[in-house]
């Protein structure tokens, strides 16, 4: 605390002697002992004294503020400075230049996704700016960029700094700037913010310019409680804002540096947010500092915009005397990309914790104060959006000389009057009576009367000579607002969209990244205004108009990229090998900007954008042989295939080949298999990287199989599918130098437990014909008619259910098993399993439903009446008159191989239903040059009775 | 005279405090108001160092003042308030205080029922007077609103919809004409409303659908819909209040530790938020868990402690109490109860400062044992 005894000369003296006569008189009565209070009054008045004598002009504002706002759009005009300096990170001045072609709201934006120096888990860091025209900044903005030798300089800390400040241990989107709207919600003030308008910042960090609010909840709630106000904002518009709106300059910035001294001294003690205020007050006049001598401007020509809060600093560096050093750290190797979002009036009300409603007040204010005239604001060439008529501009007061005492005025007059004058009031009960009714509401010129009343009554209720738009918006909840209708706008909105509404901004096209203008010049066949904040119905008839494909091919790349309901196809879908005919789609590029934006700054266009996602997918450590599959279809889906497809499918290989588990067996199979498909049907030679993964994939398999079979944590489903990729594979792999062996020695390896699997393994074996289809029945027969086994039957049946994908030859068994099941299994074991059946086929329809229906459809009677008359193929005798008669064999080398091996064909006759035994051929074996070449190189006959399973 | 009533009404009760805000005030007051809406205002939510009074107005209703705001202000306008809210907001309390301040008298009430007639609301006959005399103005009764309206009051009528639709439309013609008329008279046979009469009425959020308002009717009442309290400061600053005030009422001298009431408080705000996530009523307790639901559990424990207990409020007692009014349905409630205890009682009573906690949870388990 600086020293109260001395005197302050010059023009605060009176005033400063006055305070601390109060001071005095209020300790007096009250409890005694040490008393901050002269020491705080005191503070204040000094405060406004250092900032009204620096050298450096200091212009301070609030955000949001039209008072600041006409103040600095008047001082601009007499003081025409040559150098403007702003407290807005530096690094955002090149986007400025671009505000020309945008309609306000925006949020100047920097983005950063690849990290350096910051914990990853930041990512992506993301800040934002907004900037609205009822602004102060804007006004500097505007002169500064319109008026030729004006020169612009941001001063404040880099948004790389914003990040460098922040706490380690706190995540960046619930710390930082936002303003400290928090504590506990009012009673009954339901806070309703517009939905998705209000999101429109995404989960950036917010900064602004001259950000004053008392920095502890007690300071406010008691200005809130004395100011018999609800929300901040209320109170600052009725205790600062209508007072100063039309003061003069002294007045104003008097006024402003004391309130901004007055919440800085009353802020809680070695707050972390303070030091931060601090640092950034050192690192702006060091700046500033800085360019005055590189650039020798002269420092009356100059204006130094910076909140109020900064306007009252009390560090070393303050002044362009000081010359305390600071040093400046250096930004980390961060990446940043900058760009313009659009943002709205809720959407600022939202990320700084403002009143429903209070910009779009603001914005009210500032346009009626610009209509009343007294100024003509300052507005950038091409600026889109309504303009303001141009009024005369009225002569204010020079107030030039030396510096007077304006506080003790403003401090001890009430507010004058400055509320809705009659006529604005009386529209306004008109209009929001008609707007609630086209809303839904039995409103009549009886409520417009009853909220007019309700108004000037609840004004004089509240000590105030006139209704605000605060009161007003009581009055009209009170007169009109009977129910709550879910889905209905409630009245309190509707006052905020008649008091201006929430106003939604849009970046310019010129003003948008490269990718944004691409995806927009790329769409113009469509013929649509893709800026329009509404959903459009786009139409592709792509046979009819074959130059709107390249369209459909980015709508669906967008559709990839872009949230869900930013484009959406009604009618049409991309799958591989499909060539679409028409599609429709429903576009909402406007509203959807952001997205656009910030995909801008991962690439230069959208597939570039795509591409490099794809490639980060696949590379990533957690990735799988099914997510890189995916990405290759991906690519051939949106980017054509080609060498990115072939890059993605070497990464497939890999990751397979790296895997240790076989959870995705199902999706990889699936994928594959319709890659495989594809490439076939387009291309003459399958891709190189498909072959080296279907070879991989089979010896994977084939090495994983036994473990996978006897693993309790590996599904019956995912050995199925692994059966399933080996054997459907199979051809293609030994035509690419598998061995067939690996295969059979896996399946001979596998010892499975679980009846599931060993169900499987029987189909795998049958497959393989290690297992005849004869062996196998009997097998079930045996499990049928042991009563031990019967309450575990449900599970083998599931496994043959699972064996329909990898061996579907099987399919007539399966039928028959499970027919013999339905006939023979007691109800109190098949009907549990029965749900598990239905849901097993629901989720793998596509894989085991046709099989099984064809199987079955063939199988069993298609009408009803000869249901009765069937006998199932399995239980059917053979008929023994049907035996044809038996063919005498001939005689030669054939015969006599088959009557020295009769095994095979007893084997074959047996699966054929056909006994006719064997009868002695004319001519006996071991004769002839056949068997005397056999006899000599009697190798290859015991192979190959080895390999049909005889010694 | 407050001392020969169980409970005073609150120009009664406030008398003195209400004369001498009389006697100082200089504001305007709208028609034959005795105060004017800025004391009534004062009256009602207290006053501060800052109004610069000479002596301290205590609070009486705890709640966002821009309601008591709304409402003085409709009373000064041509329409009638309705309260609306969950059961134990304070709907009745802040009519009641309402009508002390402006008109002195807030007994003038009707409470609606489905047995509510159309003679409650306006009049009705002494039959054994019109028997001997004849129909007249004095074999008539009037109701309590045509006495407000002759005597220029607040009429207040309670729970407006629970009143069948036909009852409720009588209010339409007495709101916007402001008369009733006596066909059964020949003359002297309209009775007109003084300036000043208006009507209160109160309306439970909960029951709106069993009688809804007429259009017509919904146009002549300005709504006020009072939420319930979630702020856990105004909330222990109403119970303690209300408390104190019903000790008063039965004589009793009992402190409540700080400790108690927040584990109240924060019991009744944990089951608030259990039942904002519950997905059918049978997840959710029967009970509103309002303010007034907490101050009868508060009010329940100290009777019990200073009846049959050693004239201390102990943490037993209140988890005992909290149980037995919560619990209405068996066995859903106690279900609800038990998951509760189990859940959230049981994990605070083992945190560092759980002592009192730890008592909370035998008594509760003791009662959940009981009725279960």
């Amino acid at each position: 605390m600086t020293e109260i005894e001395d005197t302050l000369p010059g023009p605060f003296g009176a005033l400063r002697s006055q305070l601390l006569d109060a001071a005095a008189a209020f300790a007096g009565e009250g409890t005694g002992g040490a008393d901050p209070v002269p020491g705080i009054l005191a503070g204040l008045v000094e405060d406004v004294d250092r900032a009204l004598r620096e050298e450096l002009e200091i212009f301070p504002v609030c955000h949001h503020s039209p008072a600041s706002a006409l103040a600095m759009a008047r001082r601009l005009r007499e003081k025409r400075p040559a150098v403007i300096y702003l407290e807005l990170c530096e690094d955002l001045r090149p986007l400025l230049d671009e505000l020309r072609n945008c309609r306000l709201p925006v949020a100047l934006q920097a983005f950063a996704t690849e990290l350096d120096g910051f914990p990853a888990e930041w990512s992506p860091l993301s800040v934002v700016a907004p900037v609205t025209e009822a602004s102060a900044e804007y006004q500097a903005i505007a002169y500064a960029l319109d008026t030729p030798g004006v020169e612009l300089v941001l001063v404040d800390r880099s948004t790389d700094h914003v990040f460098q400040w922040q706490p380690r241990d706190d995540s960046p989107a619930d710390g930082g700037e936002p303003a400290a709207g928090g504590g506990e919600p009012e009673d009954g003030v339901e806070s309703e913010t517009g939905g998705e308008d209000a999101a429109l910042h995404g989960d950036a960090v917010g900064i602004e310019i001259g950000d004053l609010r008392p920095r502890f909840a007690e300071l406010e709630a008691h200005l809130l409680h004395h100011g018999k106000v609800r929300h901040w904002s209320e109170w600052w518009d009725q205790y600062v804002e209508q007072p100063l709106t039309g003061a003069d300059y002294d007045t104003y910035r008097q006024v402003m540096v004391m309130i901004g001294s007055l919440f800085r001294r009353l802020r809680p003690e070695r707050d972390a947010r303070h030091d931060r205020d601090e640092d950034r007050e050192r690192y702006m006049w060091t700046r500033m500092r800085e360019h005055l001598a590189a650039s020798g401007a002269d420092p009356a020509r100059c204006l130094y915009v910076c909140g109020a809060f900064h306007a009252a600093s009390r560090v070393e560096q303050f002044g362009l005397r000081a010359d305390t050093p600071y040093e400046i750290t250096p930004r980390t190797a961060t990446r940043w990309q900058y760009g313009l979002i659009p943002s709205s009036h809720s959407a600022i009300e939202a990320q700084f914790g403002l009143a429903p409603g209070s910009v779009s007040i603001a914005a009210a204010t500032w346009a009626k104060a610009v209509k009343g005239g007294g100024v003509t604001p300052y507005r950038l060439k091409g600026q889109k959006g309504e303009k303001p008529k141009t009024v005369r501009t009225r002569r204010a007061p020079e107030p030039g000389g030396p510096v007077a005492d304006r506080l003790s005025g403003f401090l001890s007059r009430p507010p004058a009057p400055n509320g809705l004058d009659e006529d604005e009031l009386l529209g306004w009960c008109v209009d929001i009576v008609r707007l609630a009714r086209r809303n839904g509401y039995l409103a009549s010129t009886a409520d417009a009367i009853a909220v007019y009343e309700t108004s000037v009554l609840l004004a004089g209720l509240r000590g105030r000579g006139r209704p605000t738009p605060y009161d007003f918006q009581d009055a009209a909840v009170t007169c009109i607002e009977k129910d709550t209708v879910p889905g209905r706008r409630d009245v309190r909105r509707l006052c905020e969209i008649l008091l201006g509404g929430d106003r939604v901004g849009q970046v310019g096209y010129d003003s948008l990244p490269p990718l944004a203008r691409d995806v927009l010049d790329r769409l113009e066949p469509l013929g649509l205004d893709l800026t329009k904040r509404t959903i459009q119905r786009a139409l592709l008839d792509l046979d009819a108009s074959p130059e709107l494909r390249p369209c459909s091919d980015l709508l669906w790349v967008l559709r990839r990229l872009l949230p869900d309901n930013a484009v959406r196809p009604i009618m049409g879908s991309r799958r591989l090998g499909e060539r679409p005919i028409q599609e429709s789609w429903d576009l909402d590029l406007g509203r959807h900007q952001r997205s656009i934006v910030e995909l801008g700054y991962e690439g230069v266009t959208i597939e570039q954008v795509l591409e490099r996602r794809l490639r980060r997918t696949v590379a990533d450590p957690k990735a799988t042989a099914a997510v890189a599959l995916t990405a290759v279809e991906d690519a051939i889906l949106y980017l054509g295939g080609g060498r990115i497809a072939d890059d993605l499918g070497n990464r497939a290989v890999e990751l397979l080949a790296a895997e240790r588990t076989v959870d995705d067996a199902p999706d990889v199979l699936r994928r594959i298999r319709r890659l495989l498909a594809y490439y076939r049907t387009t291309q003459a030679t399958l891709p190189k990287w498909c072959e080296r993964f279907v070879t991989a994939g089979y010896a994977h398999y084939c090495t994983l199989l036994p473990t996978a079979f006897l693993d309790e944590d590996t599904g019956v489903r995912q050995v199925a599918a692994m059966l399933g990729f080996l054997f459907s594979m199979e051809s293609l792999a030994l035509s690419l130098g598998c061995d067939h062996s690996q295969l059979e020695l896996a399946v001979r390896q596998s010892h499975p437990e679980a009846p599931a699997r060993i169900a499987l393994l029987w189909a795998a074996r049958s497959q393989l014909g290690l297992l005849p289809v004869a062996e196998l029945r009997a097998r079930y027969d045996e499990l049928l008619a042991n009563p031990l086994v019967v309450p575990s039957i449900p599970l083998y049946l599931s496994g043959f259910v699972q064996a329909l994908e990898p061996v579907p030859s099987l399919a007539p068994v399966v039928v028959e098993v499970m027919s013999k099941a339905f006939a023979r299994l007691p109800d109190p074991v098949l009907l549990p399993w029965l749900p598990k059946l239905i849901t097993t086929l629901r989720d793998e329809a596509a894989e085991l439903v046709p099989v099984l229906v064809r199987e079955a459809g063939r199988m069993f009677p298609a009408s009803l009446p000869a249901v009765d008359a069937w006998v199932p193929p399995w239980s059917a005798r053979r008929p023994a008159a049907s035996v044809p008669a038996p063919v005498p064999a001939s005689a030669g080398a054939a015969a006599d191989l088959v009557a020295a091996h009769p095994a095979v064909c007893d084997a074959v006759a047996g699966l054929l239903g056909y006994d006719a035994g064997w009868r002695p051929a004319p001519g006996g074996a071991g004769h002839g040059p056949v068997a005397a070449l056999l006899a000599a190189h009697d190798g290859t006959a015991h192979a190959v009775a080895a390999l049909i399973g005889r010694p | 005279m407050t001392d020969e009533m169980l409970r005073a009404p609150a120009e009664v009760k406030y008398a003195e405090e209400l004369d001498w805000l009389e006697s100082i005030d200089d504001g305007p007051k709208p028609f034959s108001w005795r105060l004017s809406p800025r004391m009534v205002r004062l009256f009602i939510l207290g006053s501060e160092r800052a109004d610069g009074l000479d002596r301290e107005i205590p609070q009486k209703w705890f709640g966002d003042r821009s309601f008591v705001e709304r409402s003085i202000v409709t009373l000064a306008s041509d329409r009638g308030l309705l309260l609306i809210g969950d059961p134990g907001t304070g709907k009745s309390w802040l009519a009641e205080l309402l009508s002390a301040a402006i008109c002195r008298n807030s007994t003038l009430v009707v409470q609606g029922t489905a047995g509510t007639t159309e003679d409650h609301i306006k009049y009705s006959w002494n039959v054994s007077m019109v028997i001997a005399k004849g129909q007249s103005r004095e074999s008539m009764i009037p109701s309590p609103i045509m006495t407000a309206m002759e005597q220029g009051m607040i009429g207040r009528f309670e729970e407006l919809t629970r009143s069948t639709s036909d009852v409720q439309d009588a209010l339409i013609s007495i709101l916007s004409e402001k008369y009733v008329s006596i066909p059964e008279l020949d003359d002297d046979n309209i009775v007109f409303a003084k300036p000043g009469f208006s009507i209160i009425a109160t309306a439970n959020s909960r029951d709106r659908g069993v009688n809804d308002l007429s259009s017509a009717l919904k146009r002549r009442f300005n709504f006020v819909r009072i939420p319930v309290v979630t702020n856990k400061r105004s909330e222990a600053e109403i119970v303690r209040f209300r408390t104190a005030e019903l000790m008063r009422r039965h004589r009793i001298e009992l402190e409540v530790p700080p400790t108690l009431l927040d584990i109240l408080l924060q019991s009744f705000a944990d089951l608030r938020a259990a039942a904002a996530s519950a997905t059918s009523d049978d997840e959710k307790l029967e009970s509103a868990l309002s303010t007034a639901e907490q101050i009868g559990v508060l009010e329940d424990a100290i009777l019990h402690s200073q009846f049959f207990g050693d004239r201390t409020l102990r943490a037993e007692t209140l988890a005992g109490s909290l149980v037995g009014s919560l619990a209405r349905r068996s066995p859903e409630d106690l279900a609800i109860l038990n998951k509760f205890w189990h859940g959230v009682i049981e994990p605070r009573s083992r945190e560092d400062d759980g002592a009192p906690w730890q008592a909370f949870l035998e008594g509760g388990r003791q009662a959940l044992g009981t009725l279960s």
